[in-house]
């Protein structure tokens, strides 16, 4: 039932066997290991499934599993440019089929969602196999404000998680993505948007539905480098990609909307966060002036005389928001570290905004969605700014 | 009587007949001498350093147009380089962005530098010129050449203190710090009053009143900011002491009634 490979014979000099499947895992404890391979066994009963991790090879290691040494890699809460180069990497050494790319926590996924990211790209139907996880409410609140609306919006796809940490990838996708890491030799721990190359490449994207799972999170709870380092990341992938985006394209229609996670009593700190706006609205209004048009803070003065109770910052608003700010970076208006620090306090309100309504009885996925489709509303008044971004100083 | 006055308005004769005072016209001669002197010295003067002049000008006008010639050429060749795209590949400027892209900014660079290079040759055109062509000495010159100098650093200084000034208050604010506006200007008039002073000191102006006077501001400045911050976070820090003391002294309390569950926020 059970063998115990040794890393050592399989480091052997002799060249390797085509691989059909090449799971990638972090390090993780030996129990949490121990988890995995067996969901991994479960699934590909008998397929010579290699995994390379870094983590020490368990005593008992289920059968039809091979086990390879693995540099370190993949410790952080998101995948980064050395985490693509690497995996390329690997994928080379061992001729994969297939790649499953796990992030950390990557036991908590279940067995059929391993199944689900393999199967797709193993038939090679898919290149790359994006996980739709189930999160807790009001957690991901980074990625519905702001990366799922403008990967939606800019990139024509409906990946609900564009930082996903977990991906299945074609032989093709991991080529592709380590060319993206290489441009961003300067920073190994730049982090790369897989949706977005795959778009710009024409590959074929799927997103699967895979329930919960337990996300790693930064170490820092602080939000001021977590948005500076993701947002800005986003957002000069964008600016990178302009010439892709600027193009009209049909979003794919909406898929059935998976079961929301469900709710927790307790209320979240929302007093706190409109407070944090509202202060950021006196002493910051100078600051986003150069930034927003009137328009746009017409409507923020409009939101600094709410409370807190009745905080809710129109979807409209937000898009505009993100857009200028967009347009901010491009054009390097202000310092770009200023600027998207100046971005939290509104980022904030967002979220406040969003707990308001979800406690109102909206469902969370609902208003994410609406989100979504403002920003899709919206687009023409980027692609505008973009090419013309001194008509509208006037 | 006014026939009288009439008669005598016509008479060519003075009607005092005064005897002629012959010192009066020397005075008046010598003092025409001395202006006619005096305007000659400064004619003299300009004529001597008015090709000067016109050499500084010369030489600005001239390097301005090379400048901006060599700064088209660059944007063209570095546009055509795609050299904001490879920046931006290679992750510079991450920390620190100018308000323009680095292809701008290299063009604007180089224009500057000629400009500059422009006005010293020009100066020391003039400085030639004027040495040449007069044995006066006033001290213009040497406020020409430091005037540049102390104009870069009020430029500079003024764009430190507003990159600091924003980085404070942007940085404060996300703190949640009430005063953030506050130690903002605080920060902003420190640079500013360093800058000046450093400007006033290469103009040679003032001497050890500038030195006196910028200590003066910049402790006051610098007391305002701590007492500021000082009070502003005096319950604070109150209040980290007394539970300091309280946990160390106090047994420990009854468990207080169960408050509602808060929700946890995840951003990422």
């Amino acid at each position: 039932m059970a063998s115990a490979d040794s890393i050592s014979e399989l480091s052997s000099p002799s060249p390797p066997p085509v691989t059909g499947l090449l799971v990638i895992v972090p390090a993780m404890l030996p129990e949490n290991l121990e988890v995995l391979l067996n969901n991994l066994a479960v699934v590909f009963p008998g397929e010579g499934l290699l995994v390379a991790t870094e983590s020490p090879a368990p005593a008992l290691v289920p059968a039809g599993l091979r086990i390879v040494a693995a540099p370190p890699w993949g410790s952080g809460w998101s995948l980064t440019a050395a985490d693509f180069l690497h995996a390329w990497g690997l994928a080379q050494e061992h001729q994969a089929r297939a790649i499953l790319l796990l992030g950390p926590g990557a036991d908590s996924l279940g067995a059929g969602a391993l199944r689900l990211l393999a199967n797709g790209v193993l038939a090679g139907s898919v290149d790359l196999a994006v996980p739709r996880y189930v999160l807790p409410p009001h957690a991901g609140m980074i990625n519905s404000a702001i990366l799922y609306p403008l990967t939606r919006a800019l990139f024509a796809t409906r990946v609900r998680f564009p930082a996903a940490i977990d991906l299945g990838l074609s032989p093709r996708m991991p080529q592709q993505l380590a060319a993206a890491a290489q441009r961003t030799a300067g920073d190994p721990e730049a982090m790369l948007w897989p949706v977005n190359e795959a778009a710009v490449a024409g590959f074929a994207i799927e997103e699967f539905d895979v329930g919960a799972r337990a996300l790693p999170q930064p170490a820092d709870a602080d939000i001021n480098p977590i948005l500076a380092r993701v947002t800005g990341s986003l957002f000069a992938d964008i600016e990178m990609k302009a010439a892709y985006w600027q193009r009209a394209r049909r979003v794919p229609p909406a898929r059935r909307a998976p079961a929301e996670a469900p709710r927790v009593d307790g209320a979240a700190d929302v007093t706190r966060m409109v407070e944090s706006f509202h202060f950021a609205y006196s002493n910051l209004l100078e600051i986003w002036s150069l930034v927003l048009p009137p328009y746009s803070l017409l409507g923020l003065k409009h939101l600094s005389q709410m409370s807190a109770l009745e905080f809710r910052m129109p979807d409209s608003l937000w898009a505009r928001i993100v857009y200028d700010f967009l347009v901010a970076y491009r054009l390097r208006t202000i310092n770009r570290g200023h600027l998207l620090g100046a971005l939290i306090p509104l980022y904030l309100g967002w979220v406040a905004g969003h707990i308001n309504l979800t406690v109102a009885g909206t469902s969370a996925e609902a208003h994410i969605e609406a989100v979504a489709a403002a920003f899709e509303a919206d687009k023409p008044y980027l692609v505008s700014r973009w090419r013309w971004p001194d008509r509208f100083n006037a | 009587m006014i026939s009288l006055l009439a008669t005598m308005l016509q008479q060519d004769r003075p009607l005092m007949p005064y005897p002629p005072y012959t010192e009066n016209v020397s005075i008046l001669r010598q003092m025409s001498d001395a202006l006619h002197m005096s305007l000659n010295r400064v004619l003299s003067l300009l004529i001597g350093v008015l090709p000067g002049i016109l050499a500084f000008f010369v030489a600005l006008a001239v390097f301005a147009l090379i400048g901006k010639v060599i700064s088209a050429f660059l944007r063209w060749i570095l546009t055509l380089c795609k050299f904001d795209a490879r920046m931006a590949r290679a992750g510079t400027g991450a920390d620190w962005t100018p308000s323009n892209s680095p292809t701008a900014l290299t063009a604007r660079i180089t224009f500057w530098v000629f400009v500059l290079l422009g006005l010293v040759i020009g100066v020391s055109a003039f400085d030639t010129s004027y040495a040449v062509g007069s044995a006066l000495s006033f001290s213009l010159l040497p406020y020409v050449t430091h005037s540049v100098g102390a104009i870069l650093l009020l430029i500079g200084g003024t764009l430190v203190a507003r990159f600091l000034a924003r980085s404070v208050l942007i940085g404060a604010v996300n703190a949640q710090l009430q005063y953030a506006r506050f130690l903002s200007l605080g920060v902003k008039w420190l640079v500013l009053v360093l800058t000046a002073a450093m400007a006033l000191e290469h103009l040679d102006i003032g001497g050890s009143i500038v030195e006196l006077a910028f200590g003066i501001l910049f402790g006051g400045i610098v007391l305002t900011l701590a007492l500021a911050v000082g009070l502003g976070s005096r319950q604070l820090v109150s209040r980290s002491l007394e539970s300091h003391v309280e946990r160390s002294d106090r047994a420990p309390e009854p468990p207080s009634p169960p408050t509602p569950p808060t929700e946890t926020i995840r951003h990422f």
